[in-house]
């Protein structure tokens, strides 16, 4: 009896071998792994792909960026009706994110570990993500997957005082017609809030209120409080009338 | 066994059957030169029914590109990548009349200028299942299985392009197109599917029709 023989007779045997059996209860289990996964679950998904460099007549700024850990391992979840839970990771992708913003907005950049500025540069911006919201297409009876971001900016002069903040609230949708499954649905549509929130942030930067007042004065370092209060104890005292400026 | 093939020859003979329509409106004459090259752009501002499929978008471009008289394109993700952020939804112009001033963004104008970037195409529509009917039942025993059942629907594509000259920052024309079609499904035992190519019927009328609105001469020659 040769080889081929022997395997052929084992394959038709009828006896159930401690292999087979071990077959058998992997299979099953399996089979209710996937009937529990189908009632509920979680589903962790991530923001993949790269983000393009702004192109943007740079700003003379050399700013250091701080991305906190609460930045950086943000994520959102959240459970719809009769579905399971959908956990997207954005914090992972903004370092990314925010290294290609800097690259093609501002003429130096860097990423620190605090609100310090170290010398050459002018200040620190601190992003921060406030809140997350995403909805389905079967929730909005539309035929999109919708994610909105709200970002908040801080930002810091040398000696890592606040200048001033703002926010930045930003939207991304992709149509499902394009993505099979609710998974890449939805990855579509953070990448695209997270495309929104780059294109939003290069135009607008430099005519936030705060920014502009800042860049405009030549970007100087913010009046410690003792200072801040002598001057108006200098005020005070050469006020004409004798009541307080 | 005569009526089967009967049945099968007339779906075959009512199925596959589309009908599309183009029409054209030009604007302006058209030009294209050597380096010269074009892109084809689907509308996102807003979440609307008529957000051509990016599928569709690649279809147009990938038809334009090929053949005899192929032009040469720029896919919309390159494009998009390349002049980030002046052509993301919330920031992209609307009409002809925004091109002038983004245009005077220098370093935006040199990248649309160093891509070679004359001719903008702007799409819009989508395919849209219109209507269906018949019933299918299929059955599984242990002695075998076999569905049984007749099934049809109409598929109704309907796309707009509108073509910006980035030079002159006008519009050039417009062209639409529409198709429709039945797809049927009959099934005795086995079920056969005959699928109306319509969203592809209109993407390779739709695809030429540029690619002569384009290069008139190409048609002429």
């Amino acid at each position: 009896m040769n080889i081929f023989t022997l395997r052929r007779n084992r394959g038709v045997s009828k006896i159930p071998t401690a292999r087979s059996k071990m077959m058998a209860a992997l299979t099953t289990s399996g089979a209710i792994l996937l009937l529990i996964g189908c009632a509920g679950g979680t589903t962790q998904l991530d923001i993949e792909g790269d983000f393009p460099v702004p192109i943007m007549v740079k700003l003379p700024v050399a700013l250091g960026i701080h991305l906190d850990t609460t930045l950086t391992t943000f994520t959102h979840a959240e459970t719809f009706e009769n579905s399971r839970e959908w956990v997207v990771s954005i914090g992972p992708a903004q370092e990314r994110l925010f290294s290609q913003l800097a690259l093609g907005l501002f003429s130096e950049h860097t990423l620190t570990d605090s609100v310090y500025a170290t010398p050459p540069y002018d200040g620190v911006l601190k992003p921060a993500i406030a809140e997350v919201q995403f909805s389905l297409p079967e929730q909005t009876r539309s035929d999109y997957y919708e994610v909105w971001i709200r970002y908040e900016f801080d930002l810091y002069d040398r000696s890592g005082r606040l200048i001033g903040n703002w926010q930045l609230p930003a939207y991304g949708k992709a149509n499902q017609k394009n993505y099979s499954g609710t998974s890449k649905g939805l990855q579509a549509a953070a990448m695209a809030a997270c495309r929104d929130a780059m294109a939003f942030f290069s135009i607008n930067f430099s005519r936030e209120p705060v920014v502009m007042n800042w860049l405009n004065s030549g970007m100087p370092d913010v009046q410690a409080p003792d200072s801040i209060d002598k001057t108006d104890a200098s005020n005070t005292a050469t006020s004409s009338d004798g009541r307080p400026v | 066994m005569s009526i089967r093939l009967v049945l099968i020859a007339f779906a075959l003979w009512l199925g596959g059957c589309v009908t599309a329509t183009v029409e054209q409106v030009r604007q302006t004459q058209t030009l294209l030169g050597d380096g010269d090259s074009i892109v084809v752009i689907g509308r996102r501002n807003r979440p609307n029914q008529e957000e051509a499929e990016l599928d569709f978008i690649d279809c147009v471009s990938r038809k334009m590109s090929t053949g005899v008289d192929r032009v040469s394109m720029i896919s919309e993700q390159e494009f998009r990548d390349a002049v980030f952020p002046w052509f993301e939804p919330r920031t992209a112009p609307l009409n002809t009349t925004d091109l002038p001033a983004l245009l005077q963004e220098p370093v935006l104008a040199k990248r649309m200028d160093e891509m070679g970037l004359k001719y903008l195409v702007w799409l819009e529509g989508s395919t849209r299942r219109t209507s269906q009917g018949g019933s299918l039942s299929c059955t599984v025993t242990p002695a075998g299985g076999g569905c049984f059942g007749f099934l049809s629907w109409e598929n109704d594509s309907s796309y707009e392009a509108s073509i910006w000259d980035t030079h002159t920052a006008k519009t050039a024309g417009r062209i639409s197109s529409d198709a429709a079609g039945t797809s049927y499904m009959p099934a005795l035992v086995v079920p056969i599917p005959l699928i109306a190519r319509v969203q592809s019927s209109a993407c390779s009328s739709l695809a030429e029709q540029l690619r002569l609105f384009i290069q008139p001469d190409s048609a002429e020659s």
